[in-house]
């Protein structure tokens, strides 16, 4: 019994072992790391990214890979946490097989990340880190950048919406609700020091923390100040909670929000209390190009759900870096310099979120779009800002 | 304002009452944190929106299968990964309540999704969007009323079960002393399963009354609300059921008020500051006796 027990388990450690050597052995694939959250709270967003990797990598290989090898997503769980990131990273740098990151997802990832990044010389490409703070730790002692993003900062968000607020809309005194990490604080900060500047009125900033349900103490205290319009710094999940308790206290009036709302998900969660909130996205299904329109479909038709622009945005990043990979072969370095190099409009990476490039500080420079939310549906505001 | 956020207060208050008692009540007969109980509540919803759902069963018949589901799972949960490790040492215990949690969690999502899902807004009856009553500026909403009136029901009939029943004397001679209760003749384990059917049940209702009132709910929903209940467990003085009530209306309005007056980023930092003074005052709770560990 003991005997028959033993070669059992010595076959399956065997087995274990051909299994584990097989993807060690094959060097025909070129590895990527995706790391961003896949477990935890925000585990919904990871899947996002998760989705538009996914058909890219799939698109890509389809196609006969790079230079005859397929590609290969790593999937690497980091759950949005700062201490996760950090071990993850190290993960990825000794791993010499991959050769490229498309994440993190959440600033605070990827800063924790970014320490690694830059001393073992691996290039990342964030599809979704808006945190102003990367653009400061992202070069190395000479100077050369390792992290690239392909959305723009908070900082740009945050003002471009006081300047909306206040010139498209006309309204004057502002609630301000913001999530306490680094996405909320920044996009908070700028949003305030624009509408300062433009002589709009604050009438309070309440804060809460991530997987909050319940805001009827700050809303109740708001509603005091008797605000014209509510800026909701923060993602959907709590911003969807947010506006559905301010329209149930009696707090109806126009919601501001930025890309961390840009989700089917809102209007099911938000219910009938979605409707009249204004939110800015990297990407606009319609005025989208044919490349964007088919991604669009497939995406649907594979997923089951309406595209978000974190998934196009990391269909682009995975390009982006595919092309790299294509044009000066599988190497850390070369990747990085390539992906330096692309720092003008004419050079950029053509993808479906229009025209990907960097500038001296590895962040982009795109437009921002205004969506609003009426009858139920996600539809481009009435008016853009130039 | 005070007074509306008085009412807020309240709901949320009633809503950690209702998960402390499961804490509370498994305490006091195994000395057992059950960690786990905050995951029993987010099942609690998620059972119940599947019942609507996939089963299309009326809301009633939902919350009453998902409440009998949830019982159950709290049995299990003793059976599997309490019952063994029953005369190991206390933090052998600990360690699997914690391990069962994240197991659950991690079930949750792999079953649901770990996008936050709402819920079913066609189940409820529309009079849950009216204001029931209003007296000036405060609004009192139908759900918010069915709130009050479902959690304090349950809580009057778990202190009946409690105090008039065999059962409940059972339960409350096992807290006395396990070992001079089974030489009684009373069955151990049935009775600490019950204790756990019980407590489940009623962290399953929380849960679903919480997807309702805010509709949303999400695998990670648990911890939270768990933390929380098991701070008012233990501000009421854990062990003790009316303890646990009291403590988790304390809790609930304490954390209200710190968010509407002092500071909202410090909200759940007033709910536990308040909880460490007491303890420091009041090592036994508000409600609890100050009793000698038991031999």
């Amino acid at each position: 019994m003991l005997g028959k027990g033993l070669k059992f388990f010595g076959t399956a450690c065997l087995m274990g072992l051909l299994l584990a050597a097989v993807p060690a052995l094959a060097d025909d694939v070129i590895k990527i790391a995706v790391p961003s959250p896949y477990t935890g709270s925000a585990a919904g967003f990871g899947e996002n990214v998760k989705a538009g990797v996914t058909l890219k990598v799939e698109e890509i290989n389809a196609a006969g890979g790079i230079g005859g090898k397929k590609v290969e997503a790593v999937y690497l769980d980091e759950q949005c946490e700062p201490r996760e990131a950090a071990t993850v990273s190290t993960k990825i740098a000794n791993d010499k097989a991959i050769v490229g990151i498309v994440g993190h997802l959440c600033s605070s990832a990827h800063l924790a990340a970014l320490p690694t990044y830059v001393r073992e010389g691996i290039a990342a490409i964030s599809p979704t880190a808006t945190s102003v703070t990367i653009t400061d730790k992202n070069k190395d002692a000479k100077g050369n950048v390792w992290s690239f993003r392909n959305v723009y900062r908070d900082d740009f968000q945050g003002k471009f919406l006081a300047q909306y607020v206040d010139k498209v809309m006309g309204l004057k005194k502002i609630a301000v609700f913001y999530e306490n990490n680094d996405y909320g604080i920044g996009l908070k900060d700028a949003f305030v020091k624009e509408a300062k500047t433009l002589g709009l009125t604050i009438v309070g900033e309440e804060a809460y923390m991530k997987g909050a349900q319940d805001f009827n103490p700050q809303l109740t205290k708001m509603k005091g100040g008797a605000p014209e319009a509510l800026f909701i710094a923060g993602y959907y999940p709590e911003g969807a909670l947010i506006v559905d308790q301010a329209k149930k206290i009696g707090l109806d009036v126009p919601k501001f929000g930025a890309d961390g709302f840009d989700n089917a998900d809102y209007i099911k969660l938000a219910g009938d209390a979605a409707d009249g909130l204004y939110l800015t996205a990297p990407f606009l299904a319609e005025t989208a190009g044919p490349d964007a329109k088919k991604f669009i479909e497939t995406f649907k038709a594979r997923f089951g759900r309406d595209v978000d622009w974190m998934s196009a945005n990391a269909y682009d990043a995975t390009g982006m870096l595919a092309d790299a990979i294509a044009k000066v072969g599988a190497d850390r370095a070369k990747i990085r310099d390539y992906l330096a190099g692309i720092n003008t409009a004419d050079k950029g990476y053509k993808g479906i979120t229009g025209v990907n490039y960097f500038d001296q500080n590895g962040d982009c420079l795109k437009p921002a779009y205004v969506k609003t939310v009426k009858g139920n549906a996600f539809v481009p505001a009435p008016k853009q800002m130039d | 304002m005070l007074e509306q956020q008085l009412v807020n207060g309240l709901t949320l208050g009633l809503i950690y009452a209702l998960i402390a008692v499961g804490y509370t009540m498994v305490y006091g007969v195994i000395e057992l944190i059950n960690f786990a109980h905050g995951e029993v509540y987010m099942f609690g919803a998620f059972l119940c929106m599947t019942f609507l759902t996939v089963f299309g069963a009326p809301l009633i018949v939902a919350v009453l299968l998902s409440m009998a589901c949830c019982a159950l799972m709290g049995v299990l949960l003793d059976v599997v990964a309490y019952r063994p490790l029953r005369n190991a040492p206390r933090l052998a215990a600990l360690i699997t309540a914690i391990g069962m949690s994240i197991f659950l969690q991690n079930l949750a999502m792999i079953i649901w999704g770990s996008r936050p899902l709402p819920f079913v807004k066609e189940a409820l009856p529309a009079f849950f969007k009216v204001t029931a009553l209003s007296f000036g500026d405060v609004n009192i909403s139908w759900m918010q009323m069915t709130i009050y009136i479902v959690a304090i029901s349950l809580m009057i009939l778990l202190n009946v079960i409690i105090t008039k029943t065999r059962t409940g004397t059972a339960m409350r001679a096992l807290a006395q002393n396990r070992v001079c209760a089974s030489l009684m003749g009373i069955n151990v384990n049935r009775v600490i399963a019950f204790t756990f059917a019980l407590g489940s049940g009623l962290g399953a209702m929380a849960g679903i009354m919480v997807s309702m009132f805010y509709n949303t709910m999400y695998p990670t929903m648990g911890y939270n609300a768990g933390v929380k209940a098991f701070a008012a467990a233990v501000l009421g003085g854990i062990g003790s059921v009316p303890g646990a009530m009291f403590g988790g209306v304390v809790l609930g309005i304490a954390e209200t008020l710190g968010a509407g007056y002092v500071s909202s980023p410090y909200r759940d930092g007033v709910a536990y500051a308040i909880m460490i003074l007491v303890i420091i005052l009041r090592p036994s709770g508000l409600l609890g006796r100050a009793v000698t560990e038991k031999a």
